[in-house]
């Protein structure tokens, strides 16, 4: 994804970056501009309608009545990868890329349940798992969820932690 | 020898309730330049750091590798590393030189050269360095809301009037971690009461922490600490890939988050390598830079006994505080736990936060009694606010609070108080008495709450956990109980985590639901006549001179 | 408020700065030290000999046991041996009698082992409840910070923490082990509660740091745990 990202950074910067001051003052508009600077920011304020939850409700459909009448699921206020994306490159725009990459990472991990999620978290913890264990999280993420980032992650952790006596039994 | 009285009386002052000792480098007891400290330095082949302050690769640690991947601005490394570290220093001070400018030299510092940046600069200095480097254009306030019996409806109650008294965000933890679920809705709903647009958290061990934020309980997390030496990260049960993973899944899950670090806590925990307190902390800030977090609680936090008990302590804690905003970091900047017996030791604790103005000056003030402050007490408590309140107005500096009337805080308690109680009742929780509601709104102390079975409390919160609530059903409850904009307020809540604003750097809302971030607010500080000055920030100003005990001169009856 | 035995702390500092004078083996800084704990069974070169004492005496390797009717109270590795009181001036034998008491007040047995591979707390707890029947432990540091910990939990999880070493008195501990043994017997006790003295810190943190110094000294990595048997 990170290299997507870069991808188009690079043509919407060949293109004068005319896409990001176009969409930059437009609140109603519906297309999603190549790629978000910080004078898009605040989302909810200029782009409101481009955030969508998990199931593809807009904000402005979700209120109280349609809480009341239990249209709004539990898990159904949550962030998206596209939404994620968007701060990432509101982020990087604004002179910080290492916060881009984080949420590079975390628009890969909406895709992982809560549960498995805190069981990959403590995965990582010292002393938990083998060097397979880490790497078999990796394929997981990699085959199952499409996480390459956070597959090297894994891969990158279970390397060091090898080699700096982290893993299962190193205590 | 027979005592001087003098000196007997000396002996009496509270000063001397405090505990100092002699530097100690080897065991970490020194605060900033210890003898044991690294040498900057810098290698770089083919794009990779194979040497960094004196060490070889293949003998770095686990923080060493991660910083040297990450943290660092490779491009600029050379550069920065061969500028003399008094010209970058002089640069945090000199108004000639933007913020931008800045940030282009500390992108690309190891942190034996972070170190070096900061020790040359004084007391004085650092306070002109904070103001210019702080990430948001105006400075704000965190508080604590607790008590030691985690009674729910105060935790409530507090919480409105702290969200009233003006703290943008607020932090609660237990006395017994079975009632975090308890302590995370009551501090939700009690501060959406007293102001939508306040952010919650409830700090408690790692993994409870997030599943708190996955249930929409809580609007962010900041207890995620870090440590700067990789015997004491392991026995913080983490390692710089277990945090860095941590960090996306909280935002993958749309909350906030910053990380938590400060001098001493390597000394407290016994392994500090025989390094300097700041040059432990140089790791911890660029650890939480490589991470891509928006945010660090930093300086000393609970550990600033440690800092506070040898030589130049105070001027490290702000030094770290600096070099967290020079990493272009929010800086939620301590000034918390109690520190001195003394009240002038006290104010000096807060003093160069203070009047540099960071994120959160405090992190956090005691919006309780200090005898209910689970975090074992605050540097500043409910019982310092009128003096807050006249040294904002004396010095036109903002604290991030403002007085605020009796009746109507005891109008905002008892809604709060009521709110949660409607809550409680529709989610088949143990029962809030009327009794309690009308305790909770007079209270000071949880001495003045009718007893609650904590045992049947912890059980419900755990069942809670259990039948899979979540922020909608406390939605659902407030909006079918007669309480639609508190319900409005926690649903507003909920869309911004869809939304991910204020998952920008130093991110606060107004009561609008407005975000204020060092995106679209930043600090714009460069010398006399910019920047953020409370007293031309009108409706804040008009709030702190009123005063409410302050003489109408002109209608005086004498 | 408690107040400062000045005449303890005096002496801690005394003997803290008597100690620093006389270590003689330098830090190896060029060392980082994950590799330097790679070996099996490495102890500090700081560490000094523990003391024989009559009442806590060691015999061999801690083994896990079976009977669901015990609690173990896991001890740091300078308890009783190395330092002899709590931060507070709490004698090491008096903390164990009492907690000791409140297990056996509930009905259950208490075994006390020796922890040597970690000074935290949390982790002592950790070690003690893999050893423990009944999965529950209680960890205590020689500066007396406590924790009640259950198996399968985080390890900075906990049931219930005592954070505050300064504010625990001998009935805390009691309490403490009351508590441990009714959680050990799947019974939800109301919590010990929670005493807050917010000037402890300023008294005694820097204290803490130089008794759990002390403590880390005798850390010896990979050592497994001690049984020990008490007679008071």
């Amino acid at each position: 994804m990170s290299e997507i990202d870069d991808l188009v950074k690079k043509i919407t910067q060949q293109l004068g970056e005319q896409s990001t001051s176009a969409a930059s003052s437009k609140t109603g508009a519906t297309s999603v501009p190549d790629n978000m600077g910080r004078n898009d920011y605040p989302l909810y304020g200029k782009h409101r309608n481009l955030v969508k939850t998990p199931t593809g409700k807009n904000l402005d459909d979700i209120n109280l009545n349609s809480i009341k009448n239990d249209q709004i699921k539990g898990d159904e206020m949550r962030i998206t990868p596209e939404a994620l994306k968007m701060q990432g490159e509101i982020a990087a725009s604004a002179g910080r890329p290492a916060i881009q990459k984080n949420f590079q990472r975390a628009a890969e991990l909406t895709k992982v349940p809560d549960a498995r999620l805190l069981q990959m978290y403590n995965a990582l913890r010292p002393y938990r798992s083998s060097k397979q264990d880490l790497l078999d999280i990796a394929d997981e993420l990699r085959n199952k969820y499409n996480a390459p980032i956070c597959a090297a992650w894994f891969e990158e952790a279970a390397k060091y932690y090898e080699s700096r006596k982290k893993l299962k039994g190193d205590n | 020898m027979k005592r001087q009285k003098r000196f007997e009386a000396l002996k009496k002052r509270p000063i001397h309730k405090d505990t100092f000792v002699d530097e100690w480098p080897d065991e970490g007891f020194v605060a900033m330049m210890g003898p044991n400290d690294p040498k900057p330095s810098i290698k770089v082949e083919n794009g990779v750091i194979t040497e960094m302050d004196g060490k070889k690769r293949e003998d770095f640690d686990l923080i060493d590798l991660y910083i040297a991947k990450y943290a660092i601005n490779i491009d600029n490394v050379e550069k920065v590393m061969a500028t003399d570290s008094t010209k970058i220093a002089r640069m945090l001070v000199d108004p000639n030189v933007s913020r931008d400018e800045v940030l282009k030299y500390t992108s690309a510092l190891t942190p034996a050269k972070a170190e070096e940046v900061i020790s040359k600069l004084d007391f004085g200095e650092m306070i002109m360095g904070v103001k210019k480097m702080r990430p948001r254009y105006k400075p704000a306030n965190q508080c604590h809301v607790t008590n030691t019996v985690d009674n729910p409806v105060e935790i409530a109650a507090d919480a409105a009037e702290a969200a009233l008294r003006g703290f943008p965000e607020q932090e609660t933890t237990t006395a017994v971690a079975r009632y975090a679920p308890f302590n995370a809705i009551s501090i939700l709903v009690g501060s959406q009461t007293g102001r939508p647009g306040v952010l919650t958290q409830c700090s408690v061990e790692e993994a409870t922490e997030l599943q708190l934020g996955m249930r929409g309980f809580t609007a962010y997390a900041e207890t995620i600490s870090v440590y700067g030496t990789d015997r004491v990260f392991t026995d913080g049960d983490d390692t710089p890939w277990s945090k860095g993973f941590l960090a996306s899944c909280y935002a993958s899950r749309g909350l906030k988050m910053r990380f938590t670090s400060g001098a001493g806590s390597e000394v407290l925990m016994g392994y500090p390598e025989g390094k300097s307190m700041l040059y432990l902390e140089a790791r911890c800030i660029l650890l939480t830079k490589g991470s891509g977090v928006q945010g660090l609680q930093n300086g000393a936090v609970s550990c600033i006994s440690m800092p506070g008990a040898v030589p130049n302590g105070l001027r490290e804690v702000l030094g770290e505080n600096l070099l967290c905003m020079m990493c272009d970091i929010e800086c939620a900047s301590g000034c918390d736990q109690t520190f001195s017996a003394s009240d002038m030791r006290r104010t000096e604790r807060f003093m160069g936060q203070f009047i540099g103005g960071t994120d959160y000056i405090c992190s956090g003030y005691a919006a309780e009694d200090n005898y209910d402050n689970t975090f074992a007490g605050s540097n500043t408590d409910v019982n310092d606010y009128d003096d807050m309140y006249v040294m904002e107005r004396d010095l036109g500096q903002n604290y991030g609070i403002h007085p605020v009337s009796e009746e109507d805080v005891i109008k905002i308690r008892n809604k709060a108080a009521k709110a949660l109680q409607a809550v409680f009742d529709a989610l088949g929780l143990p029962k809030i008495t009327d009794e309690e509601v009308e305790a909770a709104t007079y209270a000071n102390t949880h001495d003045d709450m009718p007893k609650r079975d904590m045992v049947a409390d912890m059980k419900a919160a755990q069942n809670m956990m259990d039948r899979g609530i979540t922020a909608i059903d406390l939605i659902k409850a407030l909006a079918d109980n007669g309480y639609p904009e508190v319900a409005q307020a926690t649903l507003d809540l909920q869309k911004q985590k869809v939304c991910g604003d204020y998952l920008q750097t130093s991110s606060i809302f107004d009561s609008k639901w407005n975000v204020n971030s060092a995106v679209n607010n930043p600090n714009t500080y460069q010398g006399p006549g910019t920047g953020y000055r409370l007293y031309e920030d009108k409706d804040e100003w008009k709030k702190i001179k009123a005063l409410p005990w302050a003489l109408d001169p002109e209608h005086l009856k004498l | 408020m408690a107040d400062i035995d000045e005449n303890l702390v005096r002496q801690i500092v005394q003997e803290v700065l008597a100690q620093t004078k006389n270590v003689d083996t330098p830090i190896d800084f060029g060392k980082n030290s994950s590799t330097a704990t790679a070996t099996k069974q490495q102890a500090n070169s700081k560490a000094v000999p523990e003391k024989k004492v009559d009442w806590f005496q060691p015999v061999g390797e801690a083994k896990p046991g079976y009977s669901k009717d015990e609690v173990v109270i896991a001890v740091g590795p300078a308890f009783a041996t190395v330092l002899d009181k709590t931060m507070t001036g709490v004698p090491h034998r008096e903390v164990l009698r009492q907690v000791i008491a409140g297990i056996e007040e509930e009905g259950l047995k208490a075994r006390v082992v020796k922890v040597y591979r970690t000074s935290d707390v949390g982790f002592m707890a950790v070690q003690g409840d893999h050893l423990s029947g009944s999965g529950i432990a209680v960890g205590i540091q020689s500066k007396g910070t406590a924790i009640i910990h259950q198996k399968d939990e985080d390890p900075l999880s906990n049931l219930e923490l005592f954070p505050q070493a300064p504010v625990l008195t001998p009935e805390t501990f009691r309490a403490i082990g009351k508590n441990a043994a009714m959680y050990a017997k799947g019974e939800t006790p109301e919590p010990v509660p929670a005493v807050n003295d917010a000037l402890a810190r300023a008294h005694y943190q820097a204290i803490a740091a130089i008794m759990h110094i002390r403590e880390t000294h005798q850390v010896v990595v990979g050592k497994p745990e001690e049984e020990i048997k008490v007679t008071f």
